[in-house]
């Protein structure tokens, strides 16, 4: 077998060398030693490191001599077959050995010295994914800049740098702080909803949390529950946690668990502030006395099982400039200056049930809502006038008018009264004697001495009309002026009789008026027809009452509101659900006796 | 030998010690120290869930109340905590906090921020930085569990994939068969020539992050050679053999490559998002104090 074995070097120039040698042998071997078929002068290479011999079948067994293989094909292997018609590539240090097969039939093996490869740690560093990828170090720092700048450095260099506004309450006015709204934490309740565009009109000032000064600027007619002081010594003490929390709050500006914000959370979704539950009440109120030890206020904590019997507001003597509270467990005895006796108008077989059936505005007997009409807010009455709930029996007309029709008393003030009296003996009327008279004096039945004489018939008839048997005191108590003149009692009935709490008559449309209010028993108008508390209970206990077809259970919401003054919570209430505070009967006399006192100047 | 065993069969000698070392280095981390972290991490989630059922977080539970900072304090040191895992295994030292037990810790209680960063949010979710970095945590937190999920399954492969060559022998055996197509092809008319020449002179590494993950390589020059020569004379034979071959060891690389990024794509999602979430972090507390 021939082996055409084909040396290949270079000159320092650069230029190929190429030797070529024919070797008749079965088997090559080759090595560093001198004696080698193939002369390798290289350390790495063992002195007879590889023995080439053809095998019968024209492939090349290579076979390592020593313990150090060799790489074949790339792989380092101890021994292998080279096919030389396909070819295969020996490594043995530097230097590079082709087998091939030529085209006379001969195995050529050419061999050639490879340079040192610089770059191959190079060339490994193309199996990490890092050499397709960006560097995870730019990436870093290209995310990271971009939130920083765009989610912290933009608004909080707005915000800096903006002039400030007032807080505009109707939100028209858009917020100048760039990129604040990634800042929200969620979406603010319904009625602040206006304001989502325009943080800092809550957010005034950087690092201090909402005050409530900034809330009152728009919610000027919101009243507190009570004075501070009070609220904060009525409360129980806080829990651990919360203690700290506030402790680190309120050193660092914000308003303890007494200022708005701690109970008016913001940020919770697009939804209504909800009323408070029963037990964010007894917190204060179950116990407030062991507190809040000057307290007027009875404990309370469950509507069905703690809470202290109603006291209505009236007026326990006749004219009295304050209604005063009913002391628990009384029997309130009412002053109005009225006469009414409620049973007698409202017995369905009675004399004023007759008359009514014959008065057309009726038709029927009377019923409660021909006298009251329920107020707009559905919780009290409109105050009965003489005029349209009274008058339709008890008539004040008083004579024909010439063009036909009829004239009538005046209702409501002394003076008008005792103009309209004088004017029944004033008007024109038919002559009683005979119409002859001596010339030159006006006879005493004549006109003109009707017309133009001492009114002493006017004076008799409003002396009648305010003395007992009187028109007048058919419903008002008789009287005399503390200058000695005939007169009538103030009228002194309060707008609302429980004040601290609401009572949904519409609610209630299904019961009779008559359940909680006794109005067919009363025989009189000094009975104060307030329910009690017992009659409540027989359908509304407490939040934790469990609910049947009879039981409401019913938090302290349902009648009390947080805010005083304040109007009720409804869940469907119109908006906004607080209002200018009503007349409060504590500062004077009610509004009856307010316009009687007008009256009377 | 013998003796060695022999002495070191009381426990106290040299070769027991070693055999110790050299056992607790073949624990996982994932079970270092019979799992302790792992322990760890539960009682701190239990205790966190725990804490949020029973501590009455008026108005509601968020971030805001004393229990919300109190999660958010604990979430924000073991994020930063955790990062700094790139430090801690750029820094060879002796001592305690062994950097096995270190990612092991790292795991676990990365695991356990999905507990208390959840409970932080009191599961108020919306387009705001602070859900912003709750989701790059959670991101970063994916990214790591299949992290751990590869470094657990694919080592094998990669390692049966080598077939007791070493990447720079691939390249090695790439170079042989590249030489011996060059001399080979010498006889190869033009088109088959140029086929070989776009052949060889691709780059193994070439064709971006997807063909190495999906370890599919359309524009493979050596695939469409292969396609292009079918002549019958003995060099075109030659040169397909030798292509074929090529084709072979380029798919050992290949499937090397798909592997290794397989194993390696993770962190390159979870260290930039990780500090793009310490850059969210930082956002989020001071954007909370600031609009207080």
């Amino acid at each position: 077998m021939a082996f055409l074995i084909r040396t290949i070097d270079f000159t320092a120039a650069g230029r190929e060398i190429i030797r070529d040698r024919v070797v008749e042998q079965a088997s090559l071997t080759v090595g560093r030693a001198a004696e080698c078929d193939i002369h390798l002068p290289d350390l790495a290479v063992e002195q007879q490191h590889v023995q080439i011999a053809g095998a019968p079948d024209g492939t090349l067994a290579v076979t390592a001599l020593g313990t150090l293989g060799f790489a074949l094909d790339g792989q380092v292997v101890s021994e292998g077959t080279i096919d030389p018609r396909t070819g295969g590539e020996i490594a043995l240090g530097a230097a590079r050995l082709a087998v091939a097969r030529e085209d006379d039939g001969n195995v050529s093996i050419t061999i050639r010295q490879v340079v040192a490869d610089e770059g191959k740690g190079d060339a490994l560093r193309g199996f990490a994914l890092a050499s397709v990828l960006p560097s995870k170090r730019a990436m870093s720092w290209g995310f990271a800049g971009a939130i920083l700048l765009l989610l912290l450095m933009v608004p909080v260099a707005s915000h800096l740098l903006r002039t400030p506004a007032k807080p505009d309450p109707t939100g028209k006015a858009a917020g100048v702080v760039l990129m604040d709204s990634a800042w929200s934490s969620g979406e603010l309740s319904l009625k602040h909803h206006s304001l989502a565009d325009n943080c800092e009109s809550c957010h005034v000032a950087a690092f201090e949390s909402v005050q409530d000064e900034t809330c009152v600027s728009c919610h000027k007619d919101t009243g507190d529950h009570a004075p501070m002081g009070r609220l904060a010594k009525g409360m129980p003490s806080l829990s651990a946690g919360d203690a700290i929390q506030w402790k680190i709050g309120e050193s660092l500006g914000k308003e303890g668990p007494l200022g708005c914000v701690s109970c008016h959370s913001e940020h919770e979704g697009p939804v209504r502030a909800a009323a408070e539950d029963e037990v964010f009440c007894s917190n204060c109120h179950d116990k407030l006395d062991t507190r809040l030890t000057d307290t007027d206020l009875a404990n309370a904590h469950d509507f069905g099982k703690g809470h202290p019997q109603f006291r209505p507001l009236y007026f326990a003597s006749f004219g009295a400039a304050k209604p005063v509270r009913a002391s628990p467990g009384s029997v309130p005895v009412e002053r109005s200056g009225l006469k009414f006796p409620h049973d007698v108008h409202m017995n369905a077989r009675g004399g004023a049930a007759r008359m009514a059936v014959s008065l057309t505005q009726y038709g029927q007997p009377l019923e409660c809502a021909d006298c009251h009409v329920l107020t707009p807010d559905r919780i009290s009455f409109k105050e009965v006038k003489m005029e349209d709930a009274c008058e339709g029996c008890h008539s004040l007309v008083s004579g024909r008018i010439a063009g036909g029709g009829f004239s009538k008393l005046r209702h409501g003030d002394l003076k008008d009264l005792a103009e309209d009296v004088a004017k029944i003996s004033a008007g024109p009327r038919a002559r009683i004697g005979p119409p002859r008279q001596r010339p030159g004096q006006p006879g005493s039945a004549s006109p003109y001495r009707a017309n133009f004489g001492r009114p002493v018939r006017a004076y008799i008839g409003i002396s009648n009309a305010l003395s007992v048997g009187g028109v007048c005191t058919e419903c008002h108590l008789p009287t005399t002026s503390p200058s000695g003149q005939a007169d009538l009692m103030p009228v002194n009935l309060p707008d609302r009789f429980l004040t601290s709490g609401f009572f949904d008559h519409e609610a209630h449309k299904k019961q009779e008026c008559t359940d909680c209010h006794a109005a067919d028993k009363s025989r009189a108008a000094s009975d104060l027809l307030m329910p009690d508390l017992k009659s409540c209970r027989t359908c509304h206990l407490g939040a934790t009452a469990g609910k049947t077809k009879k039981i409401v259970p019913s938090d302290c919401a349902m009648c009390h509101a947080y805010h005083l003054p304040a109007g009720q919570w409804q869940a469907k209430g119109p908006a906004p659900h607080y209002k200018p505070p009503p007349p409060l009967p504590a500062e004077g006399k009610s509004a009856v006796a307010t316009n009687l006192t007008q009256v009377r100047k | 030998m013998a003796s060695r065993v022999k002495s070191g069969a009381g426990g106290t000698g040299r070769f027991t010690q070693d055999e110790q070392r050299r056992d607790s280095d073949h624990v996982s981390f994932l079970k270092h120290k019979g799992f302790r972290w792992l322990w760890i991490a539960l009682a701190l989630n239990g205790a966190a869930a725990a804490g949020y059922l029973m501590i009455d977080q008026q108005p509601r539970p968020n971030g805001g109340t004393w229990y919300g900072y109190t999660l958010g304090t604990i979430g924000l040191g073991l994020i930063v905590w955790l990062s700094l895992l790139g430090v801690r295994k750029r820094r060879i030292n002796p001592g305690a906090w062994s950097l096995k037990a270190w990612t092991s810790a790292h795991v676990y209680l990365g695991l356990s921020l999905i507990v208390i960063g959840t409970l932080h949010t009191g599961f108020q979710i919306g387009w705001n930085v602070h859900t912003l970095a709750y989701v790059l945590m959670l991101l970063v937190i994916a990214t790591g569990i299949y992290g751990v999920v590869v470094y657990v399954r694919l080592p094998a492969s990669l390692s049966a994939n080598r077939r007791e060559m070493t990447r720079a022998q691939m390249l090695d055996a790439l170079g042989a068969i590249d030489r011996q197509l060059e001399s080979a092809a010498q006889p190869l008319a033009r088109a088959e020539a140029d086929l070989v020449i776009a052949a060889l002179g691709q780059d193994v590494f070439g064709g971006g992050a997807l063909a190495r993950l999906t370890g599919s390589y359309p524009g493979c020059a050596t695939a469409s050679a292969l396609k292009g020569i079918g002549g019958t004379s003995e060099a075109e034979a030659r040169v397909a053999a030798l292509l074929e071959k090529r084709r072979e060891q380029l798919a050992q690389i290949r499937e090397g490559l798909r592997i290794r990024a397989l194993l390696e794509v993770w962190l390159f999602v979870h260290i930039p998002l990780t500090i793009a979430l310490i850059a969210a972090l930082a956002a989020h507390v001071i954007s909370v104090f600031y609009y207080w």
